[in-house]
């Protein structure tokens, strides 16, 4: 047997074992993955719409889609809006929670960032940033506080905190909290935010 | 003699060619990982699976592979494992393999694997290979371990995200930095070529 020929059949064989190997691994593990994908983001919008039991997608774009939220009775308790914006080293998305009226910001949920440790990673810790973004008027666009205050009672309904030594972070997160607001509120007044079943409102 | 051979292929792992700390391998990793006990923990794992098994597989068919066509075909083999590896990850524990982000898949470029494929596995049995397979991966484990360690307690003041250091410490944000990373390392690296010097004066 000539060396080149050794050397087709052998590298062949290796590949179309791993082919055959991998394959299987994947038919195995793919359902899993998409359940455990699944189980984050039921579980991040149970966290911005509380109470939610089931839920629904209701409209997808590019790096924009609404969930909404609902009771036991299919009663609409509010709207997830999964968004992004470029924060200091990668894209930061997060799950934006609010009411059935879209007049208030439940809360915040970070779904994935790369923001440095211990400065912009702060956005996904609750009690120096996300509280200071929760129960928030939201019937306009919503305003930087600079400098950052020590506690939530000191701003105003429309105001959210900045994490000192993180502004691109905190404005980041800002535009996506502002973008989808303003994206959500024009599809309504074009009447193009249709809820199945019972209205909450 | 067997079981002193056996003995001397584990052991040398360890110490004596542990590969981050005396033969400089898989740098990459090691510095990107480290930064939490528990991402430590996972990527020693996944890379001894992958380690151990490749080296079984490469060892099995070091006869049946041609020379010249060697380094491709260890790849295929590792990349494969690597691919399992990673797929489990996701599927099993999703926030570890979250953390470790694109390290996983990044195993197939990790010189350990191939480096220990080509020194070692290539020209020896089956037998052979899956111990200093194991030795590697122990002294890797090691080696992470208490680099992860050193960067989390002085980097967030947890160990295995349990709070150790009392409330007056300030975390050292540079330790789970990048900078951290290379600090620790070469103060480690200087300290096992300061105990290798002096062990071999005394011999």
């Amino acid at each position: 047997m000539s060396l080149s020929f050794r050397m087709i059949i052998v590298l062949t064989s290796i590949g179309l074992l791993s082919g055959g190997l991998l394959v299987s691994v994947g038919f195995l593990t793919k359902e899993r993955i998409a359940l455990n994908k699944q189980r984050e983001i039921e579980a991040a919008i149970t966290a911005v719409v509380p109470g939610t039991s089931s839920s629904q997608k209701l409209y997808e774009e590019k790096d924009f889609t609404i969930y909404a939220g609902k009771d036991e009775g299919g009663n609409l308790l509010g709207f997830a809006l999964n968004t992004s914006a470029a924060g200091f080293q990668d894209k930061i998305i997060l799950l934006v929670g609010i009411n059935a009226d879209l007049t208030k910001i439940n809360s915040l949920y970070v779904l994935d960032q790369k923001e440095t440790p211990g400065l912009g990673a702060k956005i996904t810790d609750r009690e120096s940033f996300l509280v200071f973004w929760e129960n928030k008027d939201c019937s306009g666009p919503l305003k930087l506080r600079k400098p950052p205050v020590a506690s939530p009672e000191q701003l105003s309904p429309s105001e959210v905190n900045t994490i000192s030594g993180a502004t691109v972070s905190s404005e980041a997160v800002l535009s996506a909290v502002n973008g989808s607001l303003e994206k959500i509120k024009k599809l309504k007044t074009d009447g193009k935010l249709i809820v199945e079943g019972k209205n909450g409102d | 003699m067997a079981t002193k051979t056996v003995a001397q292929d584990f052991i040398k792992g360890l110490w004596q060619e542990n590969p981050v700390s005396r033969q400089l391998l898989g740098m990459c990793s090691t510095l990107a990982i480290t930064n939490a006990v528990i991402n430590g923990i996972a990527m020693g794992l996944a890379v001894s699976f992958v380690l151990i098994f490749s080296s079984l597989l490469i060892s099995l068919f070091r006869k049946l592979i041609p020379s010249q066509v060697r380094i491709a075909s260890y790849i295929v083999i590792i990349a494969s494992f690597v691919t399992m590896a990673d797929r489990f990850l996701a599927a099993l524990f999703p926030p570890i393999s979250k953390s470790l982000g694109p390290y996983v898949p990044l195993i197939v470029v990790n010189c350990i694997i191939l480096g220990r494929a080509e020194a070692f596995a290539s020209k020896n049995t089956i037998g052979r290979s899956v111990i200093d397979a194991l030795g590697m991966s122990v002294g890797y484990i090691l080696a992470l371990l208490v680099l992860s360690a050193i960067r989390e307690i002085l980097g967030s003041g947890t160990i295995l995200g349990i709070k150790v250091m009392g409330t007056w410490f300030e975390p050292w944000i540079i330790m789970i930095l990048p900078p951290g990373a290379f600090i620790t390392l070469g103060i480690l690296i200087a300290l096992a070529n300061q105990i290798e010097r002096k062990g071999k004066l005394r011999r």
